[in-house]
């Protein structure tokens, strides 16, 4: 009776996904590049040590947390506030967004009854959905490096190889897959956005918190537990590719994810 | 008979709240059958059970002979859902979302989507957000008859349609039944439901109260009869028939309430000299508000609650 024998193709909601993301994520992702590259611009102005001259100023432990000791190196500077703070930040608040809409936003809106009605696998939905969170990190990070290699030249960033900004961008994005995994994997547990909002950033801060102060709180072991220890603290921008973080930040994703999605194959669906 | 929807002692408790308690139906290949009951009566409840979207507290259903949670999307292939809240988002044109869910079951031809559309007055080109309740109810009976499933599941399809969309609506149920389709639809309005169900069921606070065809539900439904004589009759004579209610008259005219078979008030009528005859069609809204209000109420059966 049905027209054709059904084969749904099997990225149908991955390829649905990215283009509902067509006109937010090439915005956000230049919006990102371009203020990282703006401030890494800035480099030649205060490499001549002004800027270190008074950081020197600044409480002991803030520098050790904000990594202000070498900021007169173009690895050191771009590690403190720009791959240190700013573009984490702004990759962190993407996937959030990204990843609670993607489950709980959605099932909260009533979105998700009508394609779980269709031959679509839970689980499966859940995957893709993540999939296409994954993919508008790797490509923001991507837009990144880009800009980055761009002003590398004028903005005498060239002590940093291509292969160095490259372990970095890469990092930016496993660092953003870890927290939208953990956003889609308690959306697929919980099913209802303010606590996954509200949970996801909570776990942000507090981990950001733990790679940054751990050591004044005498509890240097606390680091390895922040997905952000792993996204800079190898320092990839003077050591290229730390394969161990990133294997350390993919699996981090993975574990929220799965258990979420066990999680939401088996429980209602909310009106 | 091939049974397409399998129930047995279907409960659903949402916490302490009573969603479903222990519903017990049989649905047959190639019928209609309506799903009737006023607001919280269950009937979404028992719908979203059939698709997986939430899992029963107790009982077993099985649909086209597969379990609903273990065999979801080999089921969902041959299904087609109507939910009774249609919501996709508002950003996609229409045209888009039909094509985007048919595709996940594999594709629908374009003339099939245009010729649906065409024949329901959807235009495809706009975005769902900009569509009013009844066109967006539109885009949602599209979708649900495209690939003519096996088994069409309605949630109160007409909801927001208007009348002359209904009647195109009620005749897509009638072709489907004719091509070999079974449609289980929910609804709240007897008379859309017994102008093309076969079988009509009536659910109240989780319970099946009343099920049966729609010409066993007419049979014993209310009529309202108007007889005129050539001369005065007297009320009495009539008031305490056999299922005659409400009897009363004025001058020659006798107006009175038939409850099943009118025998008993032909025949004493008989005995005066009938000059005109009137018998409505039974009314089946009247024997649905009687099960909708319920013993409990103390209501008289075929009092009418206003409208
Ligand atoms: N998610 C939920 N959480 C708690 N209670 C619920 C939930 N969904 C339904 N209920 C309750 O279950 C009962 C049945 O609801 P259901 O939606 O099945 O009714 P319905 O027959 O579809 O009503 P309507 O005609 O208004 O659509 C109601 O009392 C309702 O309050
Ligand atoms: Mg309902």
């Amino acid at each position: 009776m049905a027209t054709k024998p059904a084969s749904p193709q099997a990225a149908r909601i991955f390829a649905r996904a990215v283009r509902d993301q067509r006109r937010s994520l090439p915005a956000w992702a230049a919006a990102t590049a371009a203020l990282g590259a703006l401030y890494a611009s800035f480099y030649p102005q205060l490499a001549d040590g002004a800027m270190a001259d008074m950081m020197a100023d600044f409480p002991g432990p803030l520098r050790d947390a904000f990594r202000l000791d070498d900021l007169s190196s173009a690895a050191g500077y771009l590690g403190s506030s720009i791959f240190g703070l700013l573009l984490p930040l702004l990759m962190v608040v993407y996937a959030i967004a990204t990843g609670t809409r993607a489950i709980a936003g959605d099932e909260e809106d009533g979105l998700l009854d009508v394609p779980l009605a269709h031959p679509v696998a839970r689980t499966r939905l859940l995957g893709q959905r993540f999939a296409a969170l994954a993919t508008g990190t790797a490509v923001i990070a991507a837009t990144v490096f880009l800009a980055m290699l761009a002003v590398r030249g004028a903005a005498e960033l060239e002590s940093v190889s291509v292969a160095e900004f490259a372990a970095q961008c890469l990092n930016l994005a496993l660092l953003g897959c870890c927290f939208g995994a953990l956003a889609v994997g308690l959306g697929g547990a919980l099913g209802r956005r303010t606590p996954v909002l509200a949970g996801t950033a909570a776990v942000a801060v507090v981990t950001y918190v733990f790679d940054r102060f751990s050591g004044q709180l005498g509890a240097d072991w606390l680091r390895h537990l922040s997905p952000f220890h792993h996204y800079l603290g190898g320092e990839p921008l003077r050591t290229g590719f730390q394969w161990a973080d990133a294997g350390i930040l993919l699996g981090a994703s993975l574990v929220p994810l799965a258990a979420g999605a066990a999680r939401f194959a088996n429980r209602d669906l909310g009106t | 008979m091939d049974t397409v929807i399998e129930l047995d002692r279907l409960t659903k408790n949402y916490g302490r709240r009573r969603g479903l308690s222990g519903l017990t139906l049989d649905i047959h290949r190639g019928e209609v059958f309506g799903f009737l009951g006023p607001n919280g009566a269950g009937k979404s409840t028992t719908i979203r059970l059939l698709l997986d979207l939430i899992r029963p507290t107790e009982g077993t259903a099985r649909v086209l002979g597969l379990d609903p949670h273990a065999d979801a999307v080999r089921l969902h292939r041959r299904v087609g859902y109507l939910p009774g809240d249609f919501v996709v988002p508002g950003r996609w044109t229409a045209g888009e979302c039909l094509e985007y869910l048919t595709s996940l079951r594999g594709g629908v031809s374009r003339a099939r989507l245009t010729a649906l559309a065409g024949r329901l007055d959807l235009d495809l080109g706009a975005r769902i957000r900009s569509l009013s309740k009844g066109n967006r109810q539109k885009v949602g009976i599209v979708q649900a008859f495209a690939h003519e499933p096996e088994l069409l599941i309605l949630d109160e399809p007409t909801s927001g349609l208007d009348p002359l969309v209904q009647q195109t609506f009620l005749r897509m149920v009638t072709e489907a039944r004719a091509a070999g389709q079974t449609v289980f639809m929910s609804s709240h309005i007897m008379s859309e439901v017994e102008r093309v169900a076969d079988r009509v069921g009536i659910i109240r606070e989780g319970r099946l109260v009343t099920l049966d065809t729609v010409a066993a539900l007419r049979e014993h439904a209310v009529r309202r009869v108007r007889l005129t004589f050539d001369r005065p009759v007297p009320a009495e004579g009539f008031a305490h028939l056999p299922g005659v209610v409400d009897a009363s008259t004025q001058g020659t005219t006798l107006h009175c309430r038939v409850e099943g078979s009118p025998d008993a008030l032909l025949k004493a009528a008989a005995r005066h000299t009938v000059t005109d005859l009137l018998s409505e069609e039974p009314d089946l809204e009247e024997l649905f508000f009687t099960y909708y209000e319920g013993a409990e109420n103390g209501h008289e059966a075929g009092l009418t609650p206003g409208r």
